[in-house]
């Protein structure tokens, strides 16, 4: 290239590198006029356009760079990045095999071929790339490239179960064809015993790990070390195990809890039936030898407990659990133990955060043992000299809370504990006035506990007045302890039982979520979101945080994949497999895709529905109903104090008592493909023709039954999540399908016409024909109008589900009126203003009168009317209803039944003022939603 | 990462874009290290890499934090040390070292605790944390430095660190 061209290109890299696309777009139009051949302005000019969203024009230019088969190095880079924000990894593939073909001594290009292979997730090619590289260049590395990439071929989804072994076999076979060992670097040495083990050569796996090499590499890498556990575990060698692992905690004073696992495993080896000869009784042999062995532990972490002291709680703990798997097979020497160990740990460790969760497995406990267990820490001292006391008593109370047996949670003593937490709470704020706002007090945990024990009141009993208490001491809580992101959790999920979303929402953006965070914690704000949106009236408050919680899914999706190409580079295959896992668990998020709904439930409230947004969401919702789902979601985070037989805290806030997961996306997603189906024009021969991008991986396993059949199944796993109130917005929608289909399946136009249509659009847009469509032949097709010979089918009466859902709601709401909290009123009315929009994607098509006309569907159109007049009446008379209840939810009596709830919290010491402004806050927040909602419908109405 | 809010879920512990924690992990797995509880529960981890050339290579703690809930059991302490051995047996650095907010005393003086001591003072190192009127201590801080066994005569430290004051454009 010449170098005055070179000076030329330099500004359009900058301003791409800028974000200046539109400028770089103008600067390349000028110097393809004068050099309207080159392949590096196309493949520039193409990157800006995509980065400015013209994708179809990108498009254009993307074809004929790579028709040109460019191998220049700058071309291939700017083209990656093109490929890329199309999504067509396998088209990046291509690219680089081509240019690597045309030059096959360009280690470079061999290198980025594997690389595209690596991101298009292509293992098998990898490896043969590798493989190929690794003979023409000599170098070892590409020779555990290969070895890698077998591997992950053979974890891989779409990999048969019966190929694996073949796999791993051929890994190990290029590994032994390695000249030089894999003991000279530690990740290599991982890859090696990791495929041994897959092949089950443990034989050859000790002899390595075995070796002093094989011994220092595990001394200092926890992940080769972990292995070795593995394995000699499947070897059988527990016992061996065990040894060493005692001898590294008495000899190097480690104190790794999976070196004491090790030693209880061994303890309890004798009765491992894999480890015995006669299967199914156990010999008293083994027992016998068992019972001995247990007696040495026991005196090994007895004497190791009295030298640690509290210093460190493992040798407390390996006993504590040593008692208890001793008592599951009978072979406890004494009943008392278990409880004596347990005081003792309370003793050492009491005063520490963390005793009570590791007390936690040990607490069933029954008749004596639980007598004296409880009356042990019944006499912990309620004194607040130190931090140190307080912490004590709070364990105290978290381990007797934790045992309380259902008879013991009456109305009384539940509200007797709540405000004796909340003495104490507030005896115990003394001892953090001096501590900096950005520490946790001591005493927060009280405050915990009696917001736990308040809620599992209003569970029992259904009065609001508790969850007003715990919001009005978890509110004062947080005024001292600004970061006790546990108080803030709980009140998200008290507001939103409350009707109260924008406090929740408050709370929620103090807490910073972010990155990562949005799919493991967005739950706790955008479960079931719709209810409390107000993007009907244009507020997209909600909506927006929708959104902003999935950056996450596409920065996974463009930087992941960078990083497991660096992990090659630098041979960390260790990390590979991780890096893998970690980018498909995101990808196929649950949280991701139950967002996503709640996302396209509230944009269809706002923008007018089209059939290009049907066409765009029926397309997206078709590949996340193929995914298969992990669910990611973050629900130990909220810590739970409730009795062991009561239900979880999570489990007591969830909105409307259910929590959705992927029975209610399921669900969801088949009525909303349904819908969008008769709304568009596009079947799959369309839509096979006019995707951009990859089509995501489909697993091996089991052949799916065809999309339709799987459309119309119904499973108890979907009924089971939805409310009493989307159950019949299931069945209304399904019926509402069911009976419209025929029409929509006769009138759609045939698949030429709408691809002929879409060829001329795209052509108008962009000057150039839409690639892969001809023209010519469909053009007779598509003037020869494909009608059908048969009839159009016979107009029939709509059916009963359809016609009485809307007046079912209307007296559903009535039921709600005096209902104190105002969510149920809003799920209804949010339901009934999803079933009118349902309704005008299930009969946009009959709105054009040609259509009607030819079909003869005039009958149709009359029951439509009807149909749609009647759903109006009822939506506005819900409207005027939430706006009555608006009117009435922020009065000074409103405010004062809140501060009257919290009467008791006055006398330990929280301000009335203070309980006057919670109170303002939260009936505010109240009206501004029933209001919203109720103006929303209205405006939904005259769409 | 699916598993860090308890951990993260506060205010001296940052949450970083997911190519922060690939980016070390591709590089320098072995100065990486999560505990867990026995009920499987984050209990803190450790973030660190090996940089630096000649004299200057290092080792360096990115991120060391523990949830409230499992502080003062020497966690923070075993963590350090597994580090320390890592940077000195696996890298052969002359010194391990670390940043740290100047408002963050708790930490400094478990650095100090831990055999480290304040080699200089960066200014402006951090971002704003928005918590009241802590001035200048809050987007300050001080790196924090300890010798290993390849730094016998301790060159990599100083007496009076807390005084040496440079820009944040001006280290790594
Ligand atoms: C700083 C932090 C990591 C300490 O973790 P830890 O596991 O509790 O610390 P250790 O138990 O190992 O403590 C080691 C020593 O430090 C000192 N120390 C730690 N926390 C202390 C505290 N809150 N008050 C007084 N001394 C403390 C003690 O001397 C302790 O030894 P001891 O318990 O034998 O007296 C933890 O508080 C934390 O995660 N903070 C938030 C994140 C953070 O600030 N990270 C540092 C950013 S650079």
């Amino acid at each position: 290239m010449s170098t005055a061209l070179d000076r030329q290109i330099r500004p359009i890299y900058d301003a791409l590198d800028t974000g200046s696309n539109k400028s770089a777009i103008v600067a390349c139009n000028k110097l393809l006029k004068k050099h309207p051949k080159n392949e590096l302005i196309k493949a520039l000019k193409a990157l800006a356009l995509v980065r400015s969203q013209k994708v179809e024009e990108s498009l254009i230019l993307c074809d004929e760079v790579l028709d040109l088969k460019p191998t220049n190095d700058a071309v291939l880079t700017a083209m990656m990045h093109v490929l890329r924000g199309l999504g067509r990894h396998k088209d990046m593939v291509t690219m680089f095999e081509e240019a690597y073909k045309q030059q096959p001594s360009n280690e470079e290009l061999g290198a980025q071929t594997f690389f595209a292979n690596v991101r298009a997730a292509q293992w098998k090619s990898a490896q043969q790339i590798a493989t190929r590289m690794h003979k023409q260049f000599q170098e070892d590395r590409y020779l555990y490239w290969s070895v890698m990439s077998a591997v992950l071929q053979a974890n891989d989804v779409s990999t048969p179960i019966a190929m694996r072994m073949l796999l791993y076999k051929l890994a190990h076979r290029l590994l032994t064809s390695s000249p030089t060992p894999s003991y000279l670097n530690a990740d290599r040495f991982h890859l090696h015993i990791f495929i041994l083990r897959e092949l089950e050569l443990f034989d050859e796996a000790r002899k390595l790990l075995d070796s002093d090499v094989g011994k220092t590499i595990c001394a200092t890498n926890l992940s080769c070390d972990e292995l070795r556990r593995d394995i000699w575990q499947r070897c059988g060698m527990i016992k061996e195990e065990g040894e060493r692992a005692q001898m590294r905690i008495v000899e190097d004073q480690n104190r790794n809890w999976l070196e004491f696992l090790s030693v209880l495993n061994a303890t309890f080896c004798y009765l491992d039936p894999s480890q015995n000869d006669s299967s199914s009784t156990l010999s008293e042999g083994a027992k016998v030898h068992c019972a001995e062995h247990i007696t040495r532990t026991q005196e090994l972490f007895t004497r190791l407990a009295l030298e640690d002291g509290s210093k460190d709680r493992s040798s407390m703990l390996g006993l504590l659990e040593l008692e208890g798997r001793a008592r599951k097979y009978g072979l406890s020497t004494s009943p008392a133990r278990l409880v004596t160990l347990m005081e003792h740990y309370f003793e050492e460790i009491g005063d520490k955060a963390c005793c009570f969760e590791d007390l936690k497995p040990y607490l069933d406990l029954e008749g004596n043992e639980c007598l004296k267990w409880t009356s042990f820490l019944e006499a912990t001292p309620a004194s607040f000299n130190s931090p140190n006391e307080l912490r004590r008593l709070i364990n105290s109370h978290k381990l007797l809370r934790h045992g309380l047996s259902q008879s013991e949670l009456t109305v009384e003593a539940e509200s007797a504990r709540a405000l004796l937490y909340t003495k104490y709470f507030m005896d115990g704020l003394q001892l953090g006035v001096a501590l900096p706002s950005s520490e946790l007090q001591p005493a927060d945990d009280f405050a915990l506990l009696a917001g736990n024990a308040w809620v599992s009141l209003w569970n029992s009993t259904s009065d609001e007045s508790y969850l007003h208490k715990a919001v009005a001491l978890l509110e004062f809580a947080l005024t001292r302890s600004p970061q006790s992101f546990q108080a803030r959790m709980i009140l998200i999920r008290i507001y939103r039982l409350l009707g109260a979303p924008s406090m929740a929402l408050e709370h929620y953006r103090i807490m910073q979520i972010k990155q990562i965070q949005h799919d493991t914690l967005s739950h706790l704000i955008l479960s079931r979101a719709s209810t409390f949106s107000l993007a009907a009236t244009g507020d997209l408050t909600l909506a927006t945080e929708c959104l902003e919680s999935t950056q996450i899914y596409l920065s996974n999706s463009q930087e992941t994949g960078d990083f497991i190409v660096r992990a090659f580079t630098s041979e960390k295959y260790s990390q590979i497999p991780e890096f893998i896992e970690f980018e498909d668990r995101l990808d196929n998020s649950l949280q991701r895709d139950i967002v996503k709904m709640e996302h396209l439930r509230m944009r269809l409230a706002h923008e007018p529905i089209t059939s290009d947004i049907i066409d765009m969401e029926l397309i997206e919702l078709k590949f996340i109903f193929d995914r298969s789902h992990h669910d990611n979601r973050d629900f130990d985070i909220i810590t739970n104090y409730q009795p062991q037989g009561s239900s979880s805290i999570n489990d007591q806030t969830h909105l409307f008592g259910k929590a959705e997961g992927r029975g209610w996306l399921g669900a969801f997603l088949k009525l909303y493909i349904r819908a969008f189906q008769h709304g568009s024009d596009l079947d799959d021969t369309v839509e096979e023709k006019l995707l951009i991008g990859d089509r995501p991986k489909q697993s091996a396993d089991l052949e799916k039954k065809p999309l339709r059949e799987r459309l119309l199944q119904r499973q108890d796993e979907e009924i089971a999540e939805l409310t009493a109130d989307e159950v019949p917005l299931v069945d209304y929608a399904t019926a509402l399908a069911n009976w419209l289909e025929p029409y929509h399946d006769y009138t759609r136009p045939p698949p030429s016409v709408v691809l002929a249509e879409a060829a001329r659009q795209t052509e108008l847009k962009t000057g150039h024909p839409l690639k892969g469509v001809d023209l010519q032949s469909l053009n007779g097709i598509a003037n020869g109008n494909g009608r059908k010979d048969e009839d159009p089918p016979v107009v029939t009466e709509p059916p009963e589900l359809v016609l009485k859902y809307f007046e079912q709601l209307k007296s559903r709401l009535l039921e709600l009126r005096n209902n104190p909290s105002p969510v149920r009123a809003l799920h209804l009315a949010t339901l009934a203003q999803e079933a009118l929009l349902l309704f005008t994607v299930e009969t946009l098509r009959f709105r054009s009168s040609s259509v009607v006309k030819i079909n003869k569907l005039g009958g149709l159109v009359t029951s439509f009317k009807s149909i749609r007049a009647d759903a109006i009446v009822v939506l506005q008379e819900m409207s005027t209803e939430l706006i009555k209840m608006a009117d009435v939810s922020s009065t000074m009596d409103s405010r004062n039944m809140f501060t009257d709830s919290c009467n008791s919290l006055t006398t330990l010491g929280i301000d009335q003022d203070f309980l006057v402004g919670v109170a303002k806050k939260v009936t505010e927040a109240r009206k501004k939603v029933l209001e919203g909602v109720g103006k929303g419908l209205t405006r939904v109405t005259s769409l | 990462m699916f598993k860090f809010n308890n951990i993260n879920l506060d205010i001296w512990t940052e949450t970083y874009g997911i190519g922060f924690y690939l980016s070390y992990l591709s590089r320098w797995p072995d100065l990486c290290c999560v505990q867990e509880a026995p009920n499987g529960r984050m209990m803190g981890y450790v973030i660190g890499k090996a940089e630096g050339s000649n004299t200057e290579w290092h080792g360096h703690v990115t991120a060391i934090t523990v949830a409230p809930e499992y502080r003062r059991l020497s966690l923070a302490r075993k963590m350090m040390t597994l580090l320390e051995m890592v940077s000195d047996e696996t890298y052969k650095g002359f010194f391990v070292d670390l940043y740290v907010r100047c408002a963050n005393t708790v930490a400094i003086n478990m650095y100090e605790g831990l055999g480290y001591s304040v080699y200089r003072r960066v200014r402006e190192y951090y971002g704003n944390l928005g918590i009241g009127k802590g001035g200048r201590d809050e987007e300050d801080a001080f790196d924090m430095r300890k010798p290993l066994s390849r730094d016998p005569h301790q060159r990599s430290i100083r007496m009076n660190g807390r005084d040496m004051l440079v820009r944040a454009q001006d280290v790594s």
